[in-house]
């Protein structure tokens, strides 16, 4: 186990910037995400970590060692692709094993460790097949275990439930934090998928043109986006108007604390379950589109401010129908608010 | 619709067929030519000639040294092109293109212009190189580049080689280890495919080892031809049908492991 300390990293491919003055730490046996739109370096983040790319400027630090310039083989890391990697001509045992075998253990030392992970990754029954007769999660659970077998100081999961469909994905995440909490191994995660991102994370980073934009855990993110871009990349949001009256802040119908980061003008990011609507043939709104969502009935509003998202509970949406006049509030329960520059 | 295609199959058939039976009446009937009419197509078949001419140890020189060169040429292709290939797909995937261009000139530049400048280079520095029959070897392997190369690339593609080298890198594997026990062992269709079209190639090339005055299966035909017309004609059926029967064999092997041909890159 092993803290990671990236810091300063740029690195260029040609004239695109890829990463400018990345920095990253990582606390040992955590599990960090970094979420992004892609183009945004996640990726070449976790590939200089790997060391398949060497950056331009900054270092890599693991366990208090500089391996900037260590070659990928000699890190002793783990690594889960998007694509399958699993070689073919070998069994799942025969993957599993073949990191111990290039390290020449022993044979029982070997039956032990690949028989506890295929145990952990529930894979033991299929460790005898070939990767073209697994499924597609069962070949990535395999590659959770052969990234595991050398006992990594650091386990990198470069989108690798990408190429799975939902069901298999929505398993397979709660496997992945299940073993790597059991493992207790440093890991970076890579994806673009902001749900698999909350769900699994102890912090997730959102990343946008190269750098970090935010690094919280999950629940800090989503309810308090450091920049415009994290709330709207985070979960949907609302920007609305924000008034400053004494040392509060008028949003709607209500003023309510906040923390303006600068003077001047400010919108405040009022999320969709933050909204009530309200039958009001008095109203200033009218209402525009109804989905039905489950647990949530989204409703999409236009008022003098624009267009605004409301989610409310199903079991409580009082059966506004579409083209009806409403009035939109804070709903009772919201306390204070994250401004942004307008 | 139907008519026209069994009519356009049945012409087709004709046009290889007819050909393939009057080389075959020629060669194996021991009548005089202008006595082969359809009433005599059953007469006097024959394989003596052919036995005799693979008795001949003329023959058996020139195809025992094809059989060399062809293996060679195999050797050789698979040697140099598997790790270079290999490379290029893993580290430079930028230069493909580039190696896709290179690996066709030697079908731009026909074999006299190949060979004159290739010999007039080699006799003035290392003359010892062209006396030899294995001079051909390089020739072979440049001219089969076109294809080898596309069968090995394809190979490299399919199996996702620049994840695979990824993951075993990540393990702590060396390039070497990585080659040797990850890429080539699933690239065996791959390897197959470029084989059989090396063999093929090697088989029939006439133009270089004529120019160089090498005995070879093919030119040992051709001049046999000249002196024994219908043992010559019988001969060349022969290798024919061998050429098939290893390309037959190739694509069996590769659709065992579920490709064909043309997944192969061909």
């Amino acid at each position: 186990m092993a803290t990671v300390l990236l810091s300063g990293i740029r690195k260029e491919f040609g004239s695109t910037v890829a990463l400018s003055d990345f920095s990253l730490e990582i606390e040992s046996g955590e599990l960090i995400c970094l979420l992004g739109p892609s183009g945004c370096g996640k990726t070449t983040a976790l590939r200089v970590l790997a060391g398949f790319e060497k950056p331009d400027a900054g270092t890599v630090i693991v366990g208090g060692e500089d391996i900037t310039s260590l070659p990928t083989a000699q890190r002793n890391f783990g690594m889960v692709f998007q694509e399958y990697s699993l070689f073919p001509n070998m069994t799942g045992l025969g993957n599993v094993e073949f990191a111990l075998k290039l390290r020449k253990a022993g044979s029982a030392e070997r039956k032990e460790t690949v028989d506890r992970l295929l145990e952990i990754t529930r894979l033991t029954e299929h460790a005898d097949k070939f990767p073209h007769q697994m499924s597609g999660g069962q070949r990535q659970r395999v590659a959770l275990a052969r990234a595991l077998a050398s006992q990594p100081r650091v386990l990198l999961l470069d989108e690798p439930l990408s190429a799975l469909d939902a069901k298999v994905r929505d398993s397979l995440r709660e496997e992945i934090r299940r073993v790597q909490r059991e493992v207790g191994v440093t890991t970076l995660f890579v994806t673009h998928d902001q749900h698999e991102a909350l769900a699994i994370a102890d912090r997730v980073g959102v990343m946008s043109e190269g750098r970090l934009e935010q690094l919280d855990p999950p629940r800090v993110l989503y309810e308090r986006p450091a920049s415009a871009f994290v709330a709207g990349f985070v979960g949907t949001v609302n920007r609305m108007p924000a008034e400053r009256e004494g040392d509060r802040w008028r949003v709607l119908n209500r003023a309510v604390r906040a923390q303006p980061t600068v003077p001047g003008a400010h919108l405040a990011l009022v999320r969709p379950e933050q909204i009530a609507v309200d039958g009001d043939a008095q109203g200033d709104a009218t209402v525009s589109a109804i989905t039905f969502l489950g647990p949530l009935t989204r409703v999409v509003v236009d008022g003098p401010g624009g267009s605004v998202i409301a989610d409310l509970l199903t079991a409580e949406f009082g059966g506004v129908s579409v083209g009806d006049t409403v009035r939109i509030r804070l709903r009772d329960d919201v306390s204070d608010v994250v401004l942004i520059e307008a | 619709m139907k008519v026209l295609r069994a009519v356009f199959l049945v012409l087709l058939g004709l046009f290889f067929f007819i050909p393939l039976l009057a080389m075959a009446r020629f060669a194996f009937q021991s009548v005089p030519v202008v006595l082969l009419t359809p009433e005599k197509l059953l007469e006097g078949w024959s394989v003596s000639g052919l036995i005799e001419v693979f008795g001949s140890p003329e023959f058996q020189k020139a195809a025992f040294i094809s059989l060399q060169l062809m293996l060679l040429a195999i050797a050789i292709t698979l040697v140099l092109l598997l790790p270079v290939a290999a490379l290029v797909e893993i580290r430079a995937p930028q230069l493909r293109t580039a190696m896709a261009a290179i690996t066709l000139l030697p079908w731009v530049v026909p074999p006299i212009a190949l060979v004159v400048g290739v010999a007039a280079t080699f006799r003035n520095t290392v003359p010892w190189f062209l006396a030899s029959p294995y001079s051909l070897v390089p020739f072979y392997v440049l001219w089969a580049l076109p294809f080898s190369y596309r069968a090995i690339d394809a190979g490299l593609r399919s199996i996702g080689a620049r994840t695979l080298y990824e993951a075993a890198r990540v393990m702590g594997a060396s390039t070497f280890t990585i080659i040797v026990r990850v890429i080539v062992p699933n690239m065996i269709g791959a390897i197959i495919a470029a084989s059989v079209l090396t063999a093929a190639l090697v088989l029939g090339e006439f133009a270089f080892a004529a120019l160089l005055l090498k005995e070879t299966l093919p030119t040992f035909m051709a001049e046999f031809q000249r002196s024994e017309p219908r043992a010559g004609m019988a001969l060349a059926l022969a290798v024919m049908l061998l050429t098939a029967l290893i390309i037959w064999i190739g694509v069996r092997a590769l659709r065992k492991r579920g490709m064909d041909l043309q997944a192969a890159g061909v």
